[in-house]
């Protein structure tokens, strides 16, 4: 036995090895565990060559030449303390069980023979994990997902792109308990190295995450405060440089009340890199069913939708039921084009208007008019637009959507909407990169294996299906993998697993991993995950770095959001955004020509902020005239007095 | 497509003392009869548009003998031009400043029968702007009443044959100075008003006919209606008007009309007299004599006669028998006695002296200024004198601006 033997293949009947598994025995101190890699080297060649197979360990076994317990009983005289002064220590042994990775050659595909059992080095981990056909060479595309680290040796894993980002598989699943930050820490990281390692020929790739709960992802332009030795040495390792990231843009809708953003990013040192995120009819409209609920909308509402989306909505329209020509391209329009529209119907006492019924018009006038109400702060009466730059995005850039302060609706609109942006613009091959990753985090919410068939849900599942041709990657976290549509799961070419409740690794899903592995699974460390991946045998135990990004708790810390602002504060802050010189007195002064009516203000800011005129605040204060609209005088057959209700001071 | 300009009513004007028989403020009732006329005036020309640029009353809350004044004089013009539509801008006599105050004007929209095709004769714009299309008379009308200048997007109506803007309010450097660049927030810069696509810009506020571009004009009030009547006749003879009127436009030729309106009653500013030096004996003559070229006599006029240099000893021992009989007989007399300037001692602690008069320091330089040699220097100081004397007669009554209302 040489010293770098570590034990020795052992075969019984009743544990027969198999081309999948085999059980060998070590010394007592072997540095040996579940997870452990192994060689086998064999000295019977098969057709001329010494095979060599690599497993991971996956249960482990000890047990000495006792009978039965009482034996021991017998012999310690019943003092467990007295064992210590045994004249002979028993036989005991170290019996491991491991899954075969890979066999070396490939053919003929036999029992595990025979043979000496070692740690496997770092270039048995590459062979054993067949890292070596995408790591190394012309076609190198290896992505670092962690070390493995195991009896003294450390070895970079890599995923392989083509099975990370497509085309081969793509998406990524990653399941653990909450508040270890084991999710968004991995995404964090898998996200940093992805950017530095994925090769040029690959094309451009950018990611987008989506923040659906507290700071999580407001600071990761900011370096960590802390960050070990231990990690800086695997970023080292690994080949990532431990730095944030180099180009994040943020994205936040509007609070409800219009003067702030609806993120926890509002310190004034930050507030500037977040963009609001605003959208109008047109937008809102091609995604209503989002937010119409089924029950609300029969195939009479729908077919009314459907017209006012081919035929009013952001053209002429004109009939004569209606006092003059529409142009409907806001939520305002469309609420004066329904009010006029039933007051010309119940004027000529007609129930019927081309085929829709006065009922259904209501119907769906109702429905449409709670989008802006529902979802306030994202989807604007005025049709102000604020979106992400589709056509342009950057390549290794993060575009952090913040949608945590926002309604379930809301968060699903924003979800549905950016997707197909996003699905649209790539299969134009037109979205300034080749390839996106978009992160979901909570995806049992958004693609749930039970529950109603929600049009995010069949939109996620499309991506998960089909996604991988387009290079759109859908990178979900899940707190209960088993909760997830197995579409989503099923689809996604790798997996990484944090630490796991039992009662989850109790499920079906995890059948197939051995009880020594859900062992160590339900009792990971933060930094550690098992990975599977399309090239893996089996599932592998990596660490992976803290991200060298500020966490959102701290970040909150040392930048806490800003108090909520006055209106003249609000608009104040956000012009000189633009403009630095800009003063409160100034913006008052404009102020005073809106009088009390704030929405007209914050209409007029957040053009301001889109167009970003040379002349700020005469740009601001041109928003805030008031535009007549034209009224035809004598149009309509006579009338007793000029509305006279509508104007009684009285009311 | 002729148009007809009015604007400033002030209907509603109380001034001075005296009453009509019925108890009426005099003035109150001259200016409804301005009115009255300017109706008969407008019933004759016949126009195809009436707009009105504000202040159609004096104050918010006007009297019922206002109202009724009004509401009848307007029913003339709507019955007797019953194709043609009135528009008017509220000014900022009309618009209540609080919000549980309507304005009154809204009563003469909705207080007479709707015409044939179902609109009102008179349109108003008081608590927002309006832009009334009249599809039959090919024109829009953007009505604007009195906002704070720059709050409504004055830009024409694209699809229009005539463009028409009705605003009352002050256009930046056409009012007589008043005031410094404290007043420029409130003002409308000329640009605004003057910018292409407008076929006619009626505006309303100032109390004298100007011209601010070819197609932008202030029409003017019907009589002198604001606090200091005598700047207001001094503006109107610097600008070179004669009283008031109406603008009546043609939109398709661009030719113009001022119709002057006769006044209910003169307006007299009579020339000052100098009493530096006169006795009290001989300033009663001259007040006599200055009452007694008034052509047409000063029965029921409105007289003021500025009595320059005078100290106040030979002041209280003018003939004021003589000055009630003038002030009984006009509607109101005016006796602007000022006093010469004052004896100050110099700072420097010398004898007490006389402070030289800007008429001496005038003619001291003058006097003394390098000349070329065909310039007669006694010309040069009799004409640098007369301009002196003519500032210092305006001086009084540029304190405070004359036409705005």
């Amino acid at each position: 036995m040489t010293a770098s033997v570590l034990g020795r293949v052992v075969a019984t009947e009743r544990r027969p090895n198999t081309p999948h598994e085999f059980h060998f025995w070590t010394a007592l101190d072997a540095p040996v565990g579940v997870g452990t890699i192994v060689r086998v080297e064999s000295t019977r060649p098969v057709n001329g060559v010494l095979p060599s197979v690599y497993g991971v360990v996956t249960e482990g076994f000890g047990y000495t030449d006792l009978q039965t317990p009482l034996h021991d009983v017998l012999g310690a005289d019943g003092v467990p303390g007295s064992s210590a002064s045994a004249p002979t220590e028993r036989t005991e042994i170290r019996l491991y069980t491991a899954a075969v990775l890979r066999q070396v050659p490939e053919e003929p595909l036999q029992p595990v023979p025979i043979g000496t059992v070692h740690l496997a080095t770092e270039a048995d981990v590459q062979a054993a994990l067949r890292m070596d056909t995408y790591v190394q060479g012309s076609d190198a595309r290896g992505i670092p997902v962690g070390a493995y680290r195991s009896g003294g040796t450390d070895a970079a894993v890599h995923l392989d792109a083509d099975f990370l980002l497509g085309p081969e598989a793509a998406h990524l699943a990653i399941s653990g308990v909450s508040g270890l930050a084991t999710k968004t820490s991995a995404v964090q990281w898998l996200l940093a190295s992805i950017f530095t390692h994925l090769p040029a020929r690959k094309g451009k790739v950018a990611a987008v995450c989506f923040n659906v709960k507290g700071p999580d992802l407001c600071f990761i332009d900011r370096p960590a405060t802390r960050l070990d030795p231990a990690d800086r040495a695997l970023y080292d390792a690994l080949g990532v440089p431990a730095e944030p990231f180099a180009q994040v843009r943020y994205f936040a809708p509007w609070h409800a009340r219009g003067t702030h953003l609806a993120t926890l990013r509002t310190h004034d040192a930050l507030a500037d890199s977040v963009t609001p995120l605003t959208w109008g009819l047109r937008e809102t409209l091609q995604y209503a069913e989002v937010l119409l609920s089924r029950e609300d909308i029969d195939a009479k509402a729908d077919a009314l939708i459907d017209f006012i989306k081919e035929r009013v909505v952001d053209q002429r329209f004109e009939d004569k039921l209606l006092e003059g020509a529409h142009e409907v391209r806001a939520f305002a329009d469309l609420e004066r084009w329904f009010r006029e529209l039933l007051q010309g119907m119940e004027a000529a006492n007609q129930e019927q208007w081309r085929t829709h019924h006065i009922a259904t018009i209501r119907k769906v006038r109702n429905r449409l008019g709670n989008i802006s109400t529902r979802c306030k702060g994202l989807v604007t009466d005025d049709g102000t637009v604020s979106d992400l730059p589709f056509g342009a995005f950057e390549d290794r850039a993060v575009y952090v959507v913040d949608v945590a302060q926002l309604e379930e609706d809301a968060q699903d609109l924003v979800f549905a909407r950016i997707i197909s942006q996003l699905r649209e613009h790539l299969e134009k091959r037109a979205l300034g990169v080749e390839q996106v990753v978009v992160f979901v985090d909570e995806l049992n919410k958004y693609a749930p294996s039970d529950g109603a068939d929600t049009y995010v849900r069949q939109m996620l599942l499309d991506i998960a299906e089909r996604g991988r041709y387009l290079g759109l990657v859908l990178f979900g976290a899940q707190q209960f993998r088993s909760q997830v549509h197995r579409r989503v799961v099923g689809n996604s070419g790798t997996q990484l697993f944090g630490r796991m409740d039992a009662d989850e690794l109790a499920t079906p899903g995890y059948q197939t991993l051995a009880p020594a592995t859900k062992a160590r699974l339900a009792t990971l460390e933060k930094g550690q995950l098992m990975v599977r991946h399309p090239h893996f045998g089996q599932p592998i135990f990596v660490r992976f770095p803290r991200p060298a990004v500020l966490t959102g708790r701290e970040g909150v810390e040392q930048f806490p959001p800003a108090e909520v602002p006055t209106l003249e504060m609000a608009v104040t802050k956000t012009l000189r955004r633009l403009d630095a010189s800009i003063t409160v007195g100034q913006v008052q002064d404009i102020l005073a020509l809106a009088g009390d009516d704030e929405e007209a203000i914050l209409r007029a800011r957040n053009v301001t902020l889109l167009k970003r005129p040379d002349n700020v605040l005469a740009f601001f204060s041109k928003q805030l005239r008031k535009r007549v609209a034209p009224e035809v005088v004598g149009g309509r057959g006579p009338a007793p007095l000029r509305a006279p209700a509508t104007d009684d001071e009285y009311g | 497509m002729r148009l007809l300009h009015l604007s400033d009513l002030h209907l509603g004007f109380r001034q001075y003392q005296r009453q009509t028989p019925l108890g009426i403020n005099q003035r109150e009732a001259d200016v409804a009869q301005a009115f009255a006329r300017a109706v008969d005036r407008i019933l004759e020309l016949a126009p195809d548009l009436i707009v009105i640029g504000g202040d159609v009353f004096h104050t918010v809350r006007p009297t019922n003998t206002a109202i009724l004044h009004a509401f009848r004089q307007f029913g003339r013009l709507v019955h007797g031009l019953p194709e043609t539509p009135i528009v008017i801008a509220a000014g900022n006599h009309d618009m209540p400043r609080s919000t549980e105050s309507a304005c009154i004007l809204r009563l003469f929209e909705q207080g007479f029968a709707p015409r044939a095709d179902g609109a009102s004769p008179i349109l108003v714009a008081d608590r927002a702007p309006r832009r009334l299309q009249f599809p039959r008379l090919g024109v829009s009308v953007l009505a604007v009443p009195d906002l704070p200048p720059g709050s409504v997007e004055l830009t024409p109506d694209p699809e229009a044959r005539y463009n028409v803007l009705v605003l009352h309010g002050e256009v930046q450097g056409v009012l007589p100075a008043a005031g410094g660049d404290d007043r420029a927030a409130a003002q409308i810069p000329v640009a605004e008003v003057t910018r292409a696509g407008w076929d006619y810009v009626a505006l309303g506020h100032y109390h004298v006919t100007t011209r601010v571009a070819d197609h932008v004009w202030y029409a003017g009030s019907l009589d002198y209606t604001s606090t200091n009547p005598w700047g207001e006749l001094r503006e109107e003879r610097v600008a070179g008007r004669a009283g008031k009127g109406m603008i009546e436009r043609d939109l398709r030729t661009g030719v113009q009309v001022v119709h002057p309106l006769a006044p209910t009653r003169p307006l007299l500013d009579l020339p000052a007299v100098d009493g530096s030096g006169r006795t009290a004996g001989e300033l009663d003559a001259a007040i006599a004599s200055a009452v007694a070229a008034v052509p047409g006599g000063i029965d029921g006029a409105i007289l003021r006669l500025v009595l320059r240099d005078v100290p106040r000893h030979v002041a209280r021992e003018l003939d004021h028998a003589a000055l009630r009989e003038v002030q009984r007989r006009a509607l109101h007399f005016h006796l602007d006695v000022r006093r010469p300037e004052s004896v100050r001692r110099e700072a420097t602690g010398g004898a007490p002296g006389r402070r030289p008069t800007l008429t001496d320091a005038l003619r001291e330089a003058l006097a003394a200024r390098a000349l070329p040699a065909d310039v007669p220097r006694e010309a040069l100081v009799a004409l640098g004198l007369r301009y002196l004397e003519d500032a210092e007669r305006d001086e009084g009554d540029r304190l405070v601006p004359g036409g705005e209302g």
